[in-house]
């Protein structure tokens, strides 16, 4: 089965499109918004750069899914700087603040975050809806580095003196990372539409294969994944925790200083 | 497209855009080759729009995927070779308005497709030799 574009959708479809689309796109944005703030933190003049250069892209991708919503009706507005935060739908793993300083944090999220991210992807390469099929192969192409960045440094980062803080980043994030896995209210019309061709259970079984052994092989302890209790706020509902409503105060500060009826366009494009 | 120039090519490190060679799907790249009339018109006119950050023109990068007529109005089809491209709005732009020069046409839409993903191979053998006048080894 195939879905045509965007006006020609039933409004269950339209519903599971545009609860599918929101969460990728929640995703990606959200994330960026935490890895920019290591843009000046980094260890390494090549971490900067590394962790601005994946920022851009989750940027890029964010505005691929932020796109297709505004061919359904949207504008920018809507989707980002006007939005109420209360109905974002990224997971809740994105949004977490770093504490101070904690590279290891930010390495270990972008491991378990951007795996998500390929599996994801991966599953949406038959997707049903074909503005969204169109689109997979060039994110899986910019993807694959940011795996093999954080894959690199959580090698250099475990075994020695940092070790620990990899553990407890461990500890902290994996609860959040499970939240990538968690349905929104319309997640069975997703995948009975084939708009995604796996569902979250098995996506997540696949995450599990992948991350538990890497970690374990660097002598990690990865807490039993069916006997971790959920976050209460998994952002899948809409339920954020209070650093999520901080961070979208200080992002669209400058649009609400600005008072521009549109975001700034280079040139005035038409 | 940005990168700096001397980076080796096909380097993984070199993020920005991916210069690691993949095919060029067949019919790709697009070059207006064989198109009369107004379209041809548009094709010439998008030959003198250049990427931002080095002088090759986006026909020749590859980038223009389709060139069509409708009474007053040309569509566009193009793509960029890097999706969180920060000039994104001003390509289009420029798209645009060249598109606009061909006789008879008031208005040009321009739509971003990404598909076929891009690679360096759909750029035109005019464009490589564009690119390592430009100091870039392909």
């Amino acid at each position: 089965m195939s879905l045509d574009g965007p006006h020609s959708l039933t409004p269950d479809e339209r519903d599971a499109v545009e609860e599918l689309l929101f969460r990728m796109a929640d995703d990606e944005y959200v994330a960026a918004e935490r890895y920019i703030e290591w843009q000046i933190f980094a260890p390494t003049l090549e971490s900067d750069l590394a962790l601005s250069n994946i920022a851009q892209d989750e940027f890029g991708h964010a505005r691929l899914w932020y796109d297709l919503l505004q061919d359904m009706g949207y504008s920018e507005q809507e989707c980002i700087w006007e939005r109420d935060p209360a109905t974002w739908t990224h997971s809740t793993l994105v949004e977490q603040p770093f504490e101070e300083g904690d590279w290891a944090d930010a390495i270990l999220r972008s491991y378990l975050y951007d795996t998500a991210e390929n599996l994801r992807m991966e599953a949406l390469v038959d997707s049903s809806y074909p503005p969204i099929a169109d689109r997979v192969a060039k994110v899986l192409a910019e993807e694959r580095y940011h795996r093999e960045h954080a894959q690199s440094w959580l090698e250099r980062l475990t075994g020695g003196e940092h070790h620990e803080k990899v553990q407890a980043a461990v500890d902290r994030l994996f609860p959040y990372a499970l939240t990538l896995f968690a349905a929104g209210p319309n997640e069975d019309a997703i995948v009975e539409l084939g708009l995604r061709t796996e569902n979250l259970d098995d996506l997540r079984e696949e995450w599990l294969e992948i991350v538990v052994p890497f970690l374990e092989s660097l002598d990690l302890t990865v807490p039993e994944p069916d006997e971790v209790a959920l976050p209460e706020e998994t952002g899948r509902d809409a339920s954020h925790t209070d650093a999520w409503f901080d961070l979208y105060e200080d992002f669209t500060h400058t649009y609400n200083e600005l008072e521009l009826e549109e975001p700034i366009r280079l040139r005035g494009e038409g | 497209m940005s990168m700096d120039s001397g980076a080796p090519l096909g380097s993984d490190a070199c993020a920005y855009t991916d210069y690691t060679p993949g095919e060029a799907p067949e019919e790709f790249p697009k070059t207006g080759e064989g198109a009369t009339g107004v379209e041809a018109e548009i094709w010439e006119a998008l030959y003198e729009v250049q990427d931002p950050e080095m002088p090759v023109s986006v026909v020749d990068l590859g980038l223009i995927y389709n060139v069509e007529v409708d009474g007053s109005k040309a569509i566009v089809e193009m793509t960029l070779t890097y999706t969180g491209c920060p000039a994104r709005d001003m390509i289009l732009n420029d798209v645009r308005c060249a598109a606009m020069t061909a006789s008879g046409i008031d208005d040009a839409e321009v739509n971003l497709r990404y598909n076929p993903p891009w690679n360096v191979n759909m750029v035109t053998e005019q464009g490589k030799e564009h690119l390592r006048e430009f100091g870039l080894s392909v």
